[in-house]
């Protein structure tokens, strides 16, 4: 167990070191899948599985996406990664920084637990994020409605904003 | 714009302030902060220029970085306090920085720069709403907010006055002077906010009158610059005479409406001990009046060079309706007598 926990540690600070050292975006999105991947099996490992899960699904699986296709639109030729030696320098000199700073951190442990989850009303013992989306739909009421109109409303505006053929603002469409 | 997308994003603009105004939950507020701010984006870039799409834009940054200032703030005091009731909030630093991201959102110095930008890539009727409707919900948060440090708010104060006098003194275009206007008096209503709430809404509520008069008269006249505005005087000889007037209003002169705000801040000011804050908030406000006076010289004082035919709009009946202007404007000249009404009226 000591060993998962060290690998996934790890791979959060690389990966973290690598979305940070590298210019390119796509290098930058592929660190992120590992920070986020990395970050969340460690959260579930602590109890939070629900919001790892979320995370998956949406911020990797519905923002990275986007995000990523968008960027395929920028390719550019020469792209810089960390075998070239200015960025594997900025990488190690991040490495550094975080070592330094955890070094400088933990000489002042304190033993804090954090807690992810509890049982209160009809839910036993289940993680806080989970409970709270349970509660929004459940008592939410209006509250409800006007979050799912204000996602519509985003959508609506994008969409309104991107219309090309002299209707919108992206008028080389 | 297609009418169904343009009844959605109205109608969302009202929700989102309504949401704010009720809420007593800061993400709720937040979340009516947010709808605002994503319903007015295709209002602003309907004019679909660079330059509309670039005061979109700069914007979209502006409102979200202090949205995000707004969230970070209430979340602080959310972990130090406990709730997440906006009145009680308890935490200084957290009281702070709400405090300077709804300066930002509402464009007080010095977080001002980037009102008059964006005020200059829309057109009259977009500027309107941001002017006057978006100013709303900050304020309400504002206003329900724990006192917090005096020395932040009477510096915003005293700075935006400062500021949105200096800054517009050397402006033709007529949309940047109605934004350094706006900077003006809304450092006016932060000052007095500490020490009498009914008199920020005073303010506000006698801004929003003056300022939506001018928009809707530089509409009706279509002038954008100093240039236009002098020889819009052959469109309507009527709203030309009163033109002069709602700007002597707007820079705070009796006995027109503009008056009642300044003179209850400043005796307001007094009887609180700050008179040197009063003295140098008004002698900054003969600044604002200077650029007022310019234009009213421009609009009906003067008699720019023109050709015969040139004189002769008025003749032509415009089919634009002009109720609610005249409305306004009659508000804007005379409701100083009726004062005392008018305070009560926001006293809570």
């Amino acid at each position: 167990m000591k060993y998962l926990l060290f690998l996934l540690l790890f791979l959060l600070i690389l990966g973290v070191v690598g979305v940070a050292s590298n210019p390119s975006p796509g290098f930058a999105a592929l660190s992120l899948v590992m920070v986020a991947g990395s970050g969340c099996s460690l959260l579930a490992g602590q109890g939070g599985y629900f919001l790892a899960l979320i995370l998956f699904l949406i911020y990797l699986g519905g923002m990275l996406v986007v995000f990523a296709y968008s960027v395929a639109f920028t390719g550019s030729d020469y792209v810089e990664g960390w075998g070239t030696r200015r960025i594997s320098l900025a990488a190690a000199g991040y490495l550094l920084l975080v070592w330094g700073g955890g070094v400088i951190l933990s000489t002042n442990l304190n033993e804090e637990f954090w807690t992810v989850g509890a049982s209160f009303g009809e839910f036993m013992s289940l993680e806080y994020s989970l409970v709270g989306v349970a509660h929004l739909y459940m008592g939410g009421g209006w509250l409800l409605v006007a979050g799912a109109w204000a996602l519509l409303l985003v959508l609506l505006t994008v969409l309104e904003l991107v219309r090309g053929a002299s209707r919108g603002a992206v008028r080389v469409v | 714009m297609s009418p169904y997308m343009l009844i959605i994003l109205i109608f969302t603009l009202g929700l989102g302030t309504l949401i704010t105004l009720s809420s007593s939950h800061w993400l709720i507020a937040w979340m009516g902060l947010e709808l605002n701010t994503f319903a007015i984006l295709p209002l602003m870039a309907q004019q679909h220029s660079p330059r509309a799409m670039e005061a979109t834009i700069k914007y979209f940054i502006i409102q979200t970085t202090a949205a995000t200032m707004l969230l970070f703030a209430s979340v602080s005091n959310a972990w130090l306090s406990g709730q997440w009731e906006i009145q009680q909030m308890s935490h200084p630093t957290p009281l702070a920085l709400i405090t300077i991201a709804l300066a930002l959102k509402l464009g007080l110095a010095p977080m001002h720069a980037w009102f008059p930008e964006v005020l200059q890539g829309l057109n009259f009727s977009t500027g309107l709403i941001l002017s006057t409707w978006q100013k709303l919900a900050p304020f309400s948060l504002l206003l329900q907010i724990p006192p917090t440090s005096s020395f932040l708010l009477i510096t915003l104060g005293f700075i935006s006055v400062l500021m949105g006098g200096w800054g517009g003194l050397n402006q033709t275009q007529l949309r940047k002077i109605l934004g350094y206007s706006s900077i003006a008096h809304l450092g006016w209503m932060i000052l007095i906010m500490q020490y009498a709430p009914p008199l920020t809404l005073l303010a506000l509520t006698v801004y929003i009158v003056l300022t939506s008069s001018m928009f809707l008269t530089f509409l009706y006249n279509q002038a954008t610059n100093i240039n236009s505005l002098a020889i819009s005087w052959t469109k309507t000889p009527m709203l030309t005479a009163l033109t002069p007037l709602v700007l002597l209003s707007l820079g705070g002169l009796p006995p027109l409406t503009g008056f009642l705000p300044k003179w209850a801040i400043l005796q307001e000011l007094t009887k609180q001990g700050l008179t040197p804050v009063a003295a140098l908030t008004a002698l900054s406000a003969l600044l604002s009046l200077y650029f007022y006076l310019r234009l009213s010289y421009a609009t009906a004082l003067t008699t720019p060079p023109n050709n015969l035919p040139a004189t002769l709009p008025w003749r032509i009946i415009f089919k634009q309706p002009t109720t609610f202007l005249a409305v306004l404007i009659t508000m804007s000249l005379s409701l100083l007598p009726l004062s005392p009404s008018v305070m009560a009226f926001f006293t809570f």
